[in-house]
């Protein structure tokens, strides 16, 4: 074997791979098409948001790196919904992106037991059984051999790209698609999908009015999204907002026949939660304007991205309707905006653990899987990676669950539900979301980067010095009352005479904030750990609330089942189901009563089966 | 969002016999601490948890709020493993009275019992090794006939009206869900923030107090349904309500006016009560005894919400036959008895069936049961609900939404309101068809115009 691991893209799902299997010392080759485009942020600058910001920290907890390049790079932060629902409020910033990819690359440079080599990958290369992926084979026609693989490919898979009525094979516009690897899989068995999603111009901020626009500042605190850093200290750009118009409108609908989109060239499903500004005219006729975000692409860079108004039609229609927006008469495009459409692979295929049901050793992340997003690419990404890593070590994947993290639910819905449409992580997909903050990801999955290996002593140190601070704050909270004295300063805590503090703060009309005289040594402590105690205090009822569904679901997925188990012959389970199961393979009953038309009765006698099972073996034994 | 899952530990309540007025009904109830939880509902002269397994108890269900004696009933614990589930358990022979088992069920669920899911106790029996299993199939058909039976028993026990009013509050609902995920799916800054759906909340609130409330109005479950035979002598009346009661109760014979006075029995159609008559045939007659047996009957037609007008189909239709068809009855099913011997074809409208030999039976108890749901005579009020399930679904629903309507007075942030709105969906999709996320999401998107 030339290499332990070989990781195939370098993007964001490429990117986490490498690092996780390099940092677990196993000798990785990282391929990728241009070592230039490394982590590039191929649509909008920015990282995070919600329930995508509470992805960047599980990723960030569980060793990887996606924080850490943003918290290096950003040039805007913002808390997203603190108002509406505390507990699902997330971080967002905004990238400098060329510094972005600049530092990703310099990571990996640095990373020991990584290389790196620039060449695209068009084959994977079996062992003689069929069964098992043992390298890559690539364009210049090396042939790297290598015990495991991952493939990251992104939008680049038999990419092309669209623009009215020009189109063109790439991956992102200037970058060429990797071509042949999707057919080659295709011949291996594969079952493949044609996906698309889309971009918008970006223009020359010199070229702009801001007088014409309102101005979106960021928070005034910048805050870190990695644990392991205690503060952020970058400068903040503004983003400005503006609006299309019914002018803009008319333009578009007197165009429509233009784009490539309603006439037939795209053939992929788009995602209906970022649609093209086409697309939002044509369902929503009603609208008089749509939000416009003008958004700084970084520090040195004259570009400016445009959020919210992407489209394919052609090149002179954007300038058109683009310039009837307020602040945009006199703007220069220097990148058109185009619709991309891409091979992925149905994710069904594979396993909870990113690894291909058909090929032992080929782990499979990111957009290749359906998914859409840098975030959701970078927690498969490590996910893959960790997984890959646990394979060589000979031992069981790391499969979080729905109850522990966003990167349990987006994983366990693509391999057990797939995806027709370009999947994006909400929160409203998360059954347990009030467990799943963004704030408390160290508390729920850094014990997972101390057992696998991938946590620094200084991360340990950090992670417990929090740990105990939170304890130490809750205690202080529980042991001072609220007396008399307090009651003049903060009106709110008149209810709440003779009660301790941490009662008193579970009122909704009661904050941290109230405290200050009850217990003065609170601001000894970073505001993020205040923080993270309100919430853990004032949410503390609700969680319990779900505690006995939460019970309930572990129990469903704690009942495993066991790999090759032979539903052929589980004859009391619907022949429909059966087919399911047998394709999706689902680890636990939990996983296999989520999959689409599987019946309660099914999962009974699934159960009673294994349950058999068990006391036979358990029977056999007492032999 | 939460497949039905079966889960074999908690605790789980169901009447093990027919739902209908008997002298005996037993009650069933099985999970570890079960015994524990009935002992703080009931006084006898021994605690269950200390007394003999399989040994009758006799005592007192008590609500202990109220002090409201239910029922004096005999309790037997079983002690896992020595039970049909393998777990810990009870049975508790009550007294038959439809509105009395209501009640103590009412109590168990409220004191910890989950309704237990069709063919849940034999599940239980498997998982816990209980039955000797040489096929899985057989698992799926105990498990599924019975699931089966009990679901298209809740479904026509759904009444269209019923069905369509909860549909509507669901899509409501729905919609109001999707109001709240879109502030937590999108910033603050991208989508505005929807009104308060107070509106839509009220009336949610009304209409599932409504339903509730025909609950304790309309329940044929707990009043029965009346249903008497009725036809001219020897058209096979007794001979159908034998085969209706599995048992030889009314004298048959090929004498004409055999029936002289009204029998009545209570029987179970797919879990309705059904007070059911044998009835003195109709004809003119001198004899004062005949004349009193005529009397009757029609004093038993005038109550009874539905009718079974029997015709002769050896000797066809006679002039009394072609006198009462003329006339309009919207609470009567005619039926075409002897088909198996009948001298001309079964005239419209009516249901062939041979008494005799069982021919036709099943498809004359499908018309009658959905003559009972669809007729006004039983259904008065509008809808109606009329299972327990569905009530206890339905409160479910209610307390969720108050606790939204609260929440949004207390100031309470979106999150949690969609926590509480999420078991509003859940309670009424149990009723009415799963809400998965993915609903949810449509809405969304259809909704309101997101993405930057
Ligand atoms: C036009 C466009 C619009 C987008 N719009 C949105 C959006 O609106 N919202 C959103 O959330 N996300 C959007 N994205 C998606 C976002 O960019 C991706 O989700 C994210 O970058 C995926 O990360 P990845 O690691 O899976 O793949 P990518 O970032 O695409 O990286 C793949 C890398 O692999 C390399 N590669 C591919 N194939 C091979 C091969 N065979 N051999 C060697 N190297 C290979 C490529 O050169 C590239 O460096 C858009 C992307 C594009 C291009
Ligand atoms: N072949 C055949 N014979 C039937 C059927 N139903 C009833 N009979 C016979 O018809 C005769 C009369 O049946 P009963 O059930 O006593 O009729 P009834 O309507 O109760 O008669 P009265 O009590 O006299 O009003 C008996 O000899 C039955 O066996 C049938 O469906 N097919
Ligand atoms: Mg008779």
């Amino acid at each position: 074997m030339d290499f332990d691991a070989i990781v195939v893209g370098g993007g964001h799902a490429g990117i986490e791979a490498g690092l996780a299997l390099a940092r677990l010392n196993y000798s990785t080759l990282f391929i990728t098409q241009s070592l230039d485009t490394i982590g590039r942020l191929s649509c909008n600058p920015a990282v995070g948001g919600l329930s995508k910001g509470n992805i960047v920290r599980e990723v960030d907890a569980l060793g990887g790196e996606m924080a850490r390049l943003i918290d290096g790079s950003m040039i805007q932060f913002r808390i997203l919904n603190r108002s509406r629902g505390p507990a699902v409020q997330s971080p967002r910033a905004q990238a400098d992106k060329n510094l972005y990819s600049k530092l990703a690359k310099m990571t990996l440079e640095k990373q020991d037991n990584l290389q790196l080599f620039q060449d695209t990958v068009v084959d994977i290369l079996e062992d003689s059984t069929g069964h098992k992926c043992e390298g890559v084979v690539t364009e210049r026609g090396r042939i790297f051999r290598s015990r495991v693989v991952v493939l990251t490919t992104g939008t680049f898979m038999e990419g092309r790209i669209f623009i009215g009525a020009f189109n063109q094979s790439s991956g992102r516009l200037g970058e060429p698609a990797a071509v042949g690897l999707g057919t080659a899989l295709r011949q291996k068995g594969y079952t493949l999908g044609r996906l698309k999603t889309g971009t918008p111009a970006r223009v020359k901020k010199s070229s702009l009015d801001f007088s014409q626009m309102e101005e979106q500042p960021g928070d005034e605190l910048m805050q870190p999204f990695s644990f392991f850093r205690e503060k952020s200290d970058r400068p903040q750009l503004s983003c400005h907002i503006t609006y299309t118009n019914k002018k803009t409108h008319d333009i578009i609908r007197a165009h429509m026949h233009e784009s490539p989109l309603y006439g037939g060239e795209i053939v992929g499903t788009g995602p209906r939660y970022c649609p093209s500004i086409e697309d939002k005219v044509v369902r929503f006729p009603d609208r008089e304007r749509h939000q416009v975000f003008v958004e700084p692409e970084g520090l040195d860079t004259e570009e400016m991205y445009l959020n919210g108004i992407s489209s394919s039609l052609p090149e002179i229609v954007q300038e058109e309707f683009l310039r009837t927006l307020p602040g945009l008469a006199n703007l220069e495009i220097m990148r058109p905006g185009y619709a991309v459409e891409y091979d992925y692979i149905d994710p069904m295929q594979l396993l909870p653990s990113l690894e291909s049901k058909r090929h032992e050793g080929l782990f499979m992340a990111g957009q290749t899987n359906g998914t859409s997003g840098y975030e959701e690419a970078a927690a498969q990404g490590l996910m893959a990676g960790i997984n890959a890593a646990m394979k060589l070590q000979g031992k069981a994947p790391l499969v979080l669950s729905r109850a522990e993290a966003y990167t349990g639910v987006l994983i366990d819905d693509l391999v057990t539900l797939g995806t027709k449409e370009p999947y994006r992580m909400f929160t409203s997909r998360a059954e347990y979301r009030l467990s799943l903050r963004h704030d408390d990801a160290d508390q729920r999955l850094f014990p997972y980067a101390e057992q696998l290996g991938l946590a620094t002593e200084q991360m340990e140190d950090l992670f417990h010095k929090k740990k105990n601070g939170l304890e130490e704050i809750k205690e202080l909270l529980r042991q001072r009352r609220v007396s008399g004295c307090y009651l003049r300063k903060h009106e709110n805590l008149i209810p709440h005479e003779g009660k301790n503090c941490y009662m008193a703060l579970k009122d909704p009309h009661v904050n941290l904030s109230h405290m200050d005289e009850a217990v003065p040594e609170l601001e000894n402590y970073p505001p993020a750990w205040l923080d993270h105690v309100e919430l853990d205090v004032k949410y503390e009822g609700y969680v319990a609330r779900q505690e006995r569904q939460v019970a309930r679901f572990k129990k469903m997925e704690n009942i495993l089942i066991p790999e090759g188990f032979d539903y052929s012959a589980a004859e009391g389970i619907s022949m429909e189901s059966r087919e399911k199961m047998k394709t999706i393979q689902p680890r636990s009953v939990g996983q296999a009563s989520r999959i689409s038309g599987v019946r309660s009765s099914d999962i009974a006698v699934l159960t009673v089966l294994l349950n058999q099972g068990r006391n036979r073996s358990i029977n056999n034994a007492d032999k | 969002m939460n497949h039905e899952i079966y889960d074999p530990d908690d605790m789980i309540a169901a009447l093990a016999t027919p739902w209908a007025e008997s002298a005996i009904a037993v009650i069933r109830v099985s999970g570890a601490g079960s015994i524990e939880a009935v002992d703080a509902l009931f006084s006898g002269s021994v605690k269950l948890a200390g007394a003999e397994a399989r040994k009758l108890t006799l005592g007192v269900i008590r609500n202990p709020e109220t002090e409201e004696a239910l029922d004096e009933v005999m309790a037997v614990p079983f002690k896992s493993p020595v039970s049909y589930t393998g777990q810990d358990g009870l049975e508790l022979y009550c007294h038959g009275s439809l509105p009395g088992l209501q009640k103590i069920l009412n109590l168990l669920f409220q004191s910890g019992f989950r309704q237990a899911s069709p063919g849940e106790f034999t599940f239980r029996a498997f998982v816990n090794g209980k039955m000797d299993l040489t096929r899985a199939e057989a698992v799926q058909e105990i498990i599924s006939a019975k699931s089966g039976k009990a679901q298209s028993m809740a479904l026509s026990r759904l009444s269209g009206a019923v069905e369509s009013r909860i549909n509507t509050m669901k899509s409501n609902a729905l919609g109001i869900a999707a109001a709240f995920e879109i502030q937590l799916d999108y910033p603050e800054d991208e989508v505005e923030t929807p009104e308060t759906p107070m509106g839509e909340l009220l009336q949610i609130k009304e209409g599932l107090t409504e339903l509730i409330a025909s609950y304790q109005v309309g329940r044929i479950y707990q009043e029965g349904v009346v249903v008497a035979l009725a036809g001219r002598t020897n058209a096979g009346k007794s001979s159908l309500f034998n085969l209706f009661l599995k048992e030889d109760r009314s004298i048959v014979s090929d004498i004409h006016g055999t029936t002289r006075d009204f029998l009545e029995s209570w029987i179970s159609l797919s879990g309705i009560p059904v007070r059911l008559y044998d009835t003195a045939g109709l004809r003119k007659s001198d004899d004062p005894i005949e004349e009193e047996g005529i009397r009757r009957t029609r004093q038993v037609l005038k109550n009874s919400h539905v009718i079974l007008y029997l015709l002769d189909g050896e000797a066809g239709l006679s002039e009394d036959d072609e006198a009462v068809l003329a006339r309009a009855d919207n609470k009567r099913v005619v039926v075409w008895n002897k088909a198996d011997i009948a001298s001309q074809p079964c005239p419209e409208g009516a249901v062939p069936v041979s008494a005799v030999s069982g021919k036709g039976f099943q498809e004359l108890e499908k018309v009658l049961k959905d003559k009972i749901f669809h007729d006004s005579s039983t259904t008065q009020d509008g809808p109606v609900i009329d299972s327990l399930r569905q009530k206890n679904l339905l409160e479910r629903a209610l307390y969720g939404v108050d606790k939204v309507i609260e929440g949004i007075h207390n100031g309470l942030p979106v999150d949690i309101l969609a926590m509480d709105l999420s078991e509003v969906l859940q309670a009424l999709g149990e009723i009415t068809g799963e809400v998965s996320s993915s609903d949810i999401m449509e809405q969304m998107f259809s909704k309101f115009c997101v993405g930057k």
